[in-house]
C-alpha cells in the first residue's frame, strides 16, 4: 500500500517542476493553489483595509470610558448611536448615525508597541518573525481570489507597506497610487494614465513597436521561464492600459453626485470614495493609509480638529456609499491602527503607544454590523475577559472573503506556513 | 533466511528492479522482525522512532504537528527521544503501551485500525512493523537512547545511480554505521525523498525510478543521518567516445565538463563579443557598457581582450559599488534598523563606505568579515570621552575623518532585529555561513543534522554581545560617561524626560556637537562578561562562564571553553578561518557564482544543508579551496569565474542542453537586478556627459549608499518606486530571497508608461539633460558645434571688450578754453576711435561680414545621420549594433516619422521595453 509521506508535503523542488507548466498557461502560483485548494464559503469578493497609521487612541474613539478618573478619561464625551447600547466618541457623529453597518471590536490585544512591528502584525495577522516575512492581506487576497486581467488586483492609496508580499513573491504586490485623489478630478495613476497627450492609438502603436524589435530570443522565449513570464506580464500590462477599465475606475468625475455627495473634500474621504469605485471595478483589495494618529502630544485638539472629523466623514461615507451601491455585502472592510494608546494621559496632553488594548472595526462581507464584540476593562488598560488577538481578527477577515486561513503556503525554502496560524474565528462575525 | 531471500528475489524479478550489484547481504528489518521466531527485539532509538518516521506518525500533519493530534504529540522529525518516550509510555492507564496485554496497546491498535484512527491504516496487524513494535513492548518498552552508541554515518548502496532509460528502477540499500562498529540494514526504516520528481521518484523502500532525463539527488534520512544519492539519466547518447571534443580552458571548466560528459550534455558555444561585454559589465559592475566602449571592444583584434576587459572593469568605481551593495545585502544594512534616531542614515552610509573602500582596495574577504564580526566601539583602556570624540570626528563639518579609516565596523551588531542572541545567531549563520538554521530553533532541522541542542549551543556565543550605552565600572562618578553626557545635553536644551518636550532641539544639539567634533552620547558595541557565580570559585578562572548553562559549540564542532578567550567572538572567527570550515568560503563562492549564473552551485544560495547538495561538488570544493588559498582574494574569485568558458557561453541552447538549468552548459537568461535596471534605464537615456560622470564615480547610482534612506520618499518620480517594483531587498529578513528577480505585472507597467520612466526618456531636466533632449537641441541648431562654440565664445569676448572700451570713452573737456585739455582730448579720441574701429572689424570678420550673429540653423538629419542615431540607440540599450533587418525596420520607423527625433525617442522607448534589454543573456 502506498503510504502518504506527510512530513514535507509539497517540496521546494516542486518549484522546478512547475516550470514545465509554463506551456499550459498556469503560473507557478496557480499551480500551487490548485494543488492545495481550500474552500470556505465567503460572501465578500473584495476588501478594503484602512490603516490608521500611528495608532489611534481607543479611549477617545470607539472605546470610551466616561466613568474613568480625570487622569484617564480624556476630554471627549460619549454619544449614542443608531444602535441602542452602542456609544462612541462625540466627534464621530456621522459614524454614530450608521453604527448598524459596522462591528466594533474592543479589547483587541497584543504586545508590540513599535510602529513597524505593530503594523506588520495587524497587516498580516501573524506576529512578525526575524526570518520570515508574512504576506499582507493584499498579497494573499490577490493570490487567492484572482481577478480580471485588465485591472490591478491590489491597490494601495497612496502607498503600501514595506515588503507587502512577504515570501509570496513580488508578483502579488499592490499598485501604489503615489498620491491621494483630489475631489472632482481624474486621478493620474502611475503608468496606467494617459498623460502627456498619450492616446489609445499611441498605446497600440507602441505595443506593436516593441513587438517588432523584441525578437532576439526567437522561439526560445516560449520555453524559458523568465522570458515567457516577461511576455505574459507585458501582454497583461498592455491590456490593462488599453482597456481603460482601470483609468475609468480612477476617474472620480464619473461618480454620480448621489454618491460623491456623501463625501467631503478631504484626502481621506476622497480616498474612501475612490476605493468604492475600485472595488466596483474589480480590484480585490484596496488599502488606504490614513496617518497622523501618533498623538504623543496634544492628543485631544488633534483628534477633535482634524483626525476625527476626517475619519468620521470618510468612513461613514464609505459605509453608506457601499450600501448604496449594493456592495456592502460583497465587500469586507477592516479598519485598524497598529495599537491603541495609553489610558493614562501623559504630561504633554497626549497618549503614548499601548498595544494591550486597541479597537478594530469590521464591516461588510456578511459580517453582522451594529454590535460590539469584546470589551476592555474599566480603565481601558487591557481586555476585560475575552482576549481578541490580531490573529483572530485576521482569520475572521479572511473568512469573510472565502479564504481559509489555515491553508498552507510554502516559502521559497520549502517551509510550510499557514496564512494565519494562530487565529480563531470570531463567532459573532461568521 | 533462505525462504525470505527467495521471496525477495522473485519480488525483485516481478518488478524488474535492478538489484544493486554491490548490495551487502544483511538482513532487512522486515526479515528480522517479520518472524517472531527470529527473536529480534526492537530498539527504541534504532527502530521504534524511525518506524514512526517512515509511517508518517510524527509527520507535520499528524502527531508531529505543533499541537499534536488526538492528545498525542511526538517530536517533529523525531529526535527528542526522551520526550517522545515519555509521551508514548506515560499514560496513567498505560493504554498507549499496555504492558499487561501488549496487543491491546493503543500504539498497536490504532495504526492497524483495530481502533478508530483518523490517521487511517498505517500498517497491518502481524506485519513486520507490528511485530517490531510488539517486540519492543514485550521487552519492557524501554528508552535506550542513552545506551545506544553514537550515530556515525549512513551508507547508501549504491552511492549513486546511473540509469540508461526512463522507467528503469533500482533499489537503494541503507546501512547505518554506529560508532561501536556495528552495522545494520535499515532500508525499510529510512525515509527517502527525491529532490526532483520530474527526474526520479523513490518509494518507501528505496526503489528509485527514473522519470526524466537529467540529474538530481535522492535523499535518505535515518536517525541523525542525511545522505544524498546522485541520480543520472543521460540526456543524449553522446556518451564516452561519442562525446565531442570540447576544450576546457581552466580547472573550473574541466570539472563542469566532467559532469556534462556523464550526462551527454554538450555545452553551447562561446558568446559573441558584444554579448560578452554587456554581460560582464552588468554582472561585475552593475552597469551597461558605453557605446564607444562597445565599438572599440568589438573592433579590437587582441586575443586577450576579454581578460583585459575583466581587469579593466575591476578597477572601475562601479565594481566596488555593486559588490558593496551585495555585501550590504548579505549583512543587512538598512538605516531603519539602526537604533539611533539622529544618526541612523549616516550610520547606514558609513557601513556602506567602510565596505566600499575595502572592496575597492581588494582587502581580503575574511578581513572584511572580521571587521564586522569582531568589531569594537571602544579600544581597550580608552575612556568614554576619547571614544566619543573620536566617533564625532566622522561628522565634523570641516575635515571630517573618513569613516573607512576606522579599523572595524560596529553597526552589524547594532541592528534592532538582532538584539536577542538567537537573532544574532540566525543573522550570523545566514550572512557568513550561508546556512538557515532557524528550523532548528524549534525542532530537529529537517534537512540537516542540527538539533535544537545544537542551535542552543551555537546561540550561546552571541549572548555576551551587546550594543547599548556602556558604562563600565570605574566610569561612574566624575569622569564623563554616557549618562553624564546625555544629562548635560538634556539640561542644556531644557529637555524633560517625562514631558519629552524639546525633542527636536535635543536632536539638533546632538547633531550640532557632532558636527563640531565634540563628544556626544554614542552607544557602544561591547562584550558583557558574566561574573563567577560560586563564591568558592572566585579565583578559579574556569568558573568565569559557569553561569552559562550551555557550553557553546560551533555548528558541527566541539564544545568551546570561552574562558580561554577575551572575546567570545574570537573562537567563532577562528572557526571561520580554519581550513576545514565547510561553510565560510563555500558560502561566499556560491553567492558570487549565483551572481554570474543566476543559480548557485548550491541552490537556493543561502540554504547549504545536507539535503540540498551542490549540483557539482568538486567544482564548489575546488573554488572554495582556491579562494581560501588565495587569501580570500575577491578579485581572484571574479577573475577565475569570469575567464572560464562556462561564464562565456552563449545562451543559445542546442538539442542536448535545452532543459539543463543546473549544470552550466549554457548561460541562463536572468532578469537584471532592481538597481541595475534602474541605472541601466538612466544610463540609456542620459546625455553623454552624464553617462561619463556616472561611469567615473558611483555617486549618481542607485548602487550607492543612500537608496534606502527615507529622504526621497516624497518624490514620486524618483527611482525608489522602480527599485521596489523590481525587487530591491529590504534587508530585514535573513534570506537572499528578499531580492526578487522575477518578472511581474507592475514592472511591465513601469517600463511602458510610468511617469518616472517618461521623465528619463524626455530628459528635459536642466540639471541632468537626457540624450533625447540633447540630440533635439543639436539638430534644431540650438546647440553650437565645437567650432561654432569657439566662435561664439570669441564673439562674446570681443563684445565684452568693446563694451569696456566704450565705457572708457574720452570725455570732451567742459572748459573749452583749456587748450591743454582740448589737445589731450583730441589725442585720446583718435586712439579710442582707432581701437574701436579695430574691434568692430574683428567682430565683423567673426560674423562673416554681418554685424550680428546669425540665427539658429537647423541641422538636417541625413540618411547617414539617421543611421548614426539608430546605431546609437541600439548601442545605448542593447549594447550591440542593429542587424540588417533591424536597421531596415528602424529606417522605416524613424525615418518615416514627421519628427525624426520623436521617432528616435519611440525607438529608444521600444528597445527599453524589450526582454533583451531587461534581461542579462
Amino acid at each position: 500500500m502506498k503510504h502518504k509521506l506527510c512530513c514535507d508535503g509539497i517540496l521546494r523542488r516542486d518549484f522546478l517542476k512547475a516550470g514545465a507548466l509554463v506551456g499550459t498557461g498556469l503560473g507557478l502560483s496557480d499551480y500551487l493553489s490548485l494543488a492545495k485548494a481550500g474552500s470556505v464559503a465567503g460572501k465578500a469578493k473584495a476588501a478594503i483595509y484602512v490603516r490608521l497609521a500611528g495608532g489611534p487612541s481607543h479611549m477617545d474613539t470607539f472605546d470610551m470610558k466616561p466613568d474613568a478618573s480625570d487622569t484617564h478619561r480624556g476630554e471627549f464625551k460619549e454619544i449614542s448611536t443608531n444602535v441602542p447600547g452602542i456609544r462612541i466618541s462625540e466627534h464621530l457623529p456621522k459614524l454614530a448615525r450608521c453604527a448598524d453597518k459596522y462591528a466594533i471590536l474592543r479589547g483587541v490585544s497584543h504586545t508590540l508597541a513599535a510602529h513597524r512591528l505593530g503594523a506588520e502584525y495587524l497587516m498580516t495577522g501573524n506576529r512578525p518573525l526575524p526570518s520570515l516575512k508574512y504576506p499582507t492581506y493584499g498579497a494573499v487576497i490577490s493570490k487567492e481570489l484572482g481577478g480580471p486581467r485588465d485591472i490591478p488586483r491590489s491597490v494601495a492609496i497612496p502607498k503600501g507597506a514595506v515588503a507587502p508580499t512577504g515570501f509570496l513573491g513580488l508578483e502579488y504586490g499592490p499598485l501604489e497610487t503615489g498620491a491621494t485623489p483630489k475631489a472632482g478630478q481624474p486621478m493620474n495613476i502611475r503608468g496606467l494614465s494617459l498623460s502627456n497627450g498619450l492616446t489609445l492609438a499611441d498605446i497600440d502603436r507602441r505595443d506593436s513597436l516593441v513587438k517588432r524589435y523584441d525578437t532576439a530570443f526567437g522561439s526560445f522565449a516560449k520555453e524559458d521561464k523568465v522570458l515567457s513570464g516577461m511576455d505574459e506580464f507585458s501582454q497583461k500590462a498592455y491590456e490593462m492600459m488599453r482597456s481603460g477599465r482601470t483609468r475609468k475606475a480612477f476617474d472620480l468625475t464619473r461618480e454620480p453626485a448621489a454618491i460623491s455627495g456623501l463625501f467631503d473634500d478631504g484626502n481621506f474621504s476622497q480616498s474612501c470614495l475612490l476605493s468604492t469605485r475600485l472595488v466596483e471595478a474589480g480590484v480585490r483589495l484596496v488599502s488606504i493609509q490614513f496617518g497622523g494618529w501618533d498623538t504623543h502630544r496634544d492628543n485631544f485638539n488633534r483628534l477633535k480638529d482634524s483626525n476625527l472629523p476626517n475619519l468620521d466623514d470618510g468612513l461613514a461615507g464609505l459605509f453608506r456609499a457601499l450600501d448604496s451601491k449594493g456592495l456592502l455585502n460583497s465587500t469586507a472592510v477592516f479598519v485598524t491602527g497598529e495599537f491603541g494608546r495609553t489610558p493614562k494621559i501623559n504630561q504633554r496632553g497626549g497618549r503614548d503607544h499601548y498595544p494591550r488594548a486597541m479597537f478594530c472595526l469590521l464591516a461588510g462581507g456578511g459580517m453582522q454590523g451594529g454590535q460590539v464584540i469584546g470589551a476592555s476593562d474599566a480603565k481601558g488598560e487591557g481586555p476585560r475577559d475575552r482576549v481578541i488577538s490580531p490573529d483572530d481578527v485576521a482569520a475572521t477577515f479572511y473568512h469573510a472573503l472565502g479564504v481559509d486561513h489555515t491553508k498552507e503556503y510554502h516559502t521559497p525554502t520549502g517551509r510550510p506556513v499557514m496564512i494565519v496560524r494562530h487565529g480563531k474565528l470570531i463567532p459573532e462575525l461568521v | 533466511m533462505k525462504q525470505s531471500s527467495t521471496i525477495y528475489a522473485s519480488l525483485a524479478a516481478a518488478m524488474a528492479i535492478i538489484a544493486a550489484p554491490q548490495a551487502k547481504s544483511l538482513p532487512t528489518p522486515s526479515q528480522r522482525f517479520g518472524h517472531e521466531a527470529n527473536g529480534y527485539v526492537a530498539s527504541f532509538r534504532k527502530h521504534v522512532i524511525p518506524l514512526l518516521g517512515v509511517r508518517g506518525c510524527n509527520g507535520r500533519e499528524c502527531h508531529g504537528s505543533f499541537s499534536g493530534r488526538g492528545g498525542f504529540q511526538l517530536s517533529l522529525f523525531g529526535y527528542e527521544f526522551d520526550k517522545d518516550h515519555e509521551e508514548i509510555v506515560r499514560d496513567e492507564d498505560e493504554i498507549r503501551v499496555n504492558r499487561d496485554q501488549p496487543e491491546n496497546s493503543l500504539i498497536l491498535m490504532k495504526p492497524t485500525m483495530q481502533e478508530k484512527h483518523k490517521g487511517e491504516l498505517r500498517f497491518k496487524k502481524n506485519s513486520w512493523e507490528y511485530r517490531l513494535l510488539l517486540s519492543w513492548i514485550l521487552d519492557g518498552a524501554k528508552n535506550d537512547s542513552k545506551l545506544t552508541p553514537e550515530f556515525e554515518r549512513l551508507e547508501i548502496v549504491p552511492p549513486s545511480l546511473r540509469f540508461t532509460e526512463s522507467g528503469q528502477s533500482q533499489r537503494l540499500q541503507a546501512i547505518v554505521h554506529w560508532k561501536d562498529g556495528s552495522i545494520e540494514d535499515i532500508t525499510e526504516l529510512t525515509r527517502f525523498r527525491s529532490n526532483d520528481e520530474s527526474i526520479a521518484t523513490v518509494n518507501e523502500i528505496g526503489v528509485t525510478t527514473a522519470t526524466g532525463r537529467g540529474d538530481t539527488h535522492i535523499i535518505a534520512f535515518y536517525d541523525n543521518g542525511i545522505q544524498p544519492v546522485p541520480v543520472y539519466l543521460p540526456v543524449s547518447d553522446k556518451l564516452g567516445d561519442a562525446y565531442p571534443e570540447v576544450h576546457a580552458t581552466s580547472e573550473v571548466d574541466q570539472l563542469i565538463l566532467a559532469k556534462l560528459r556523464t550526462l551527454g550534455i554538450v555545452p553551447s558555444e562561446k558568446c559573441t563579443d558584444d554579448e560578452f561585454l554587456r554581460r560582464v559589465s552588468l554582472d561585475l559592475t552593475g552597469s551597461l557598457p558605453l557605446p564607444d566602449e562597445i565599438r572599440s571592444f568589438v573592433a579590437s583584434k587582441s586575443s586577450v581582450k576579454r581578460s583585459k576587459k575583466i581587469d579593466e572593469l575591476l578597477k572601475r568605481p562601479a565594481y566596488a559599488a555593486w559588490w558593496t551593495t551585495k555585501l550590504c545585502d548579505y549583512t543587512g544594512n538598512n538605516a531603519q534598523n539602526l537604533n539611533d534616531p539622529v544618526f541612523r542614515n549616516d550610520m547606514a552610509r558609513q557601513w556602506y563606505e567602510w565596505i566600499y573602500h575595502r572592496v575597492k582596495t581588494n582587502v581580503p574577504y575574511d578581513q572584511i568579515a572580521e571587521g564586522l564580526i569582531m568589531a569594537t566601539s571602544r579600544q581597550k583602556g580608552e575612556s568614554f570621552q576619547h571614544f566619543a570624540t573620536g566617533m564625532s570626528h566622522y561628522y565634523k563639518k570641516e575635515n571630517p575623518v573618513p569613516f573607512h579609516t576606522r579599523e572595524s565596523m560596529p553597526f552589524y551588531w547594532s541592528r534592532r532585529n538582532v538584539r536577542k542572541p538567537e537573532e544574532k545567531a540566525l543573522s550570523f549563520a545566514h550572512a557568513f555561513l550561508g546556512v538557515r538554521i532557524q528550523c532548528a530553533q524549534c525542532h530537529k532541522h529537517p534537512f540537516d543534522q542540527w538539533t535544537q541542542q545544537d542551535f542552543k549551543k551555537f546561540q550561546a556565543f552571541f549572548a555576551p554581545i551587546q550594543y547599548k550605552a556602556n558604562t563600565p565600572k570605574g566610569e561612574k562618578g566624575s569622569v564623563m560617561n554616557y549618562q553624564s553626557l546625555m544629562k548635560e545635553i538634556e539640561q542644556f536644551v531644557g529637555y524633560d524626560k517625562k514631558k519629552k518636550n524639546n525633542k527636536k532641539q535635543l536632536r539638533e544639539e546632538i547633531r550640532k556637537r557632532a558636527n563640531a567634533g565634540k563628544p556626544v552620547p554614542w552607544q557602544e558595541l561591547h562584550i558583557v562578561n558574566t561574573k563567577p557565580r560560586s563564591k568558592g570559585g572566585k579565583n578559579n578562572k574556569k568558573q568565569n562562564y559557569s553561569r552559562r548553562v550551555i557550553t557553546p559549540s560551533v555548528l558541527g564542532g566541539e564544545d568551546i571553553h570561552l574562558t580561554e578567550y577575551d572575546d567570545p567572538r574570537q573562537p567563532l572567527m577562528d572557526w571561520l578561518r580554519s581550513g576545514d570550515n565547510p561553510y565560510f568560503a563555500p558560502a561566499f563562492v556560491n553567492r558570487v557564482w549565483h551572481n554570474y549564473f543566476g543559480r548557485g552551485i548550491v541552490d537556493p544560495v543561502d540554504d547549504m544543508n545536507l539535503a540540498n547538495p551542490p549540483s557539482n561538488k568538486s567544482l564548489l570544493d575546488h573554488l572554495a579551496k582556491g579562494f581560501t588559498q588565495s587569501g580570500y582574494n575577491m578579485q581572484w574569485l571574479h577573475r577565475t569565474i569570469l575567464n572560464s568558458d562556462a561564464y562565456q557561453r552563449s545562451w543559445r541552447p542546442n538539442d542536448t542542453n535545452r532543459h539543463d538549468e543546473r549544470n552550466f552548459s549554457r548561460m541562463t537568461i536572468r532578469r537584471l537586478p532592481a538597481e541595475v535596471v534602474a541605472d541601466a534605464i538612466t544610463q540609456a537615456t542620459a546625455s553623454k556627459s552624464r553617462v561619463d560622470a556616472m561611469t567615473a564615480t558611483s555617486k549618481d547610482r542607485t548602487i550607492g549608499p543612500d537608496t534606502l534612506s527615507k529622504n526621497n520618499k516624497k518624490n514620486t518620480s524618483s527611482l525608489n518606486y522602480a527599485l521596489s517594483v523590481f525587487g530591491k531587498p529590504d534587508r530585514t529578513a535573513n534570506c537572499d530571497c528578499e531580492r526578487s528577480n522575477e518578472p511581474t505585472l507592475l514592472q511591465a507597467i513601469f517600463t511602458r508608461n510610468d511617469p518616472a520612466m517618461n521623465l528619463l526618456l524626455d530628459g528635459k531636466n536642466r540639471k541632468s539633460k537626457g540624450w533625447i533632449q540633447e540630440i533635439n537641441e543639436w539638430y534644431s541648431g540650438k546647440t553650437k558645434s565645437t567650432a561654432q562654440g569657439a566662435k561664439s565664445s570669441q564673439h562674446k569676448v570681443l563684445v565684452g571688450q568693446r563694451k569696456k572700451l566704450m565705457a572708457k570713452a574720452p570725455q570732451k573737456p567742459a572748459n573749452k578754453q583749456n587748450a591743454r585739455a582740448l589737445q589731450r582730448y583730441r589725442i585720446s579720441t583718435k586712439s579710442y576711435s582707432q581701437a574701436l574701429k579695430e574691434l568692430n572689424q574683428k567682430i565683423r570678420n567673426l560674423n562673416g561680414g554681418q554685424p550680428k550673429q546669425p540665427a539658429n540653423t537647423r541641422r538636417p538629419i541625413t540618411e547617414r545621420e539617421l543611421d548614426r542615431l539608430i546605431n546609437e540607440t541600439f548601442l545605448r540599450t542593447l549594447s550591440r549594433f542593429p542587424t540588417e533587418t533591424e536597421l531596415a525596420k528602424a529606417r522605416v520607423d524613424v525615418g518615416g516619422s514627421i519628427d525624426k527625433i520623436a521617432g528616435v525617442k519611440d525607438l529608444l522607448w521600444a528597445l527599453l521595453n524589450t526582454k533583451e534589454f531587461l534581461a542579462n543573456h
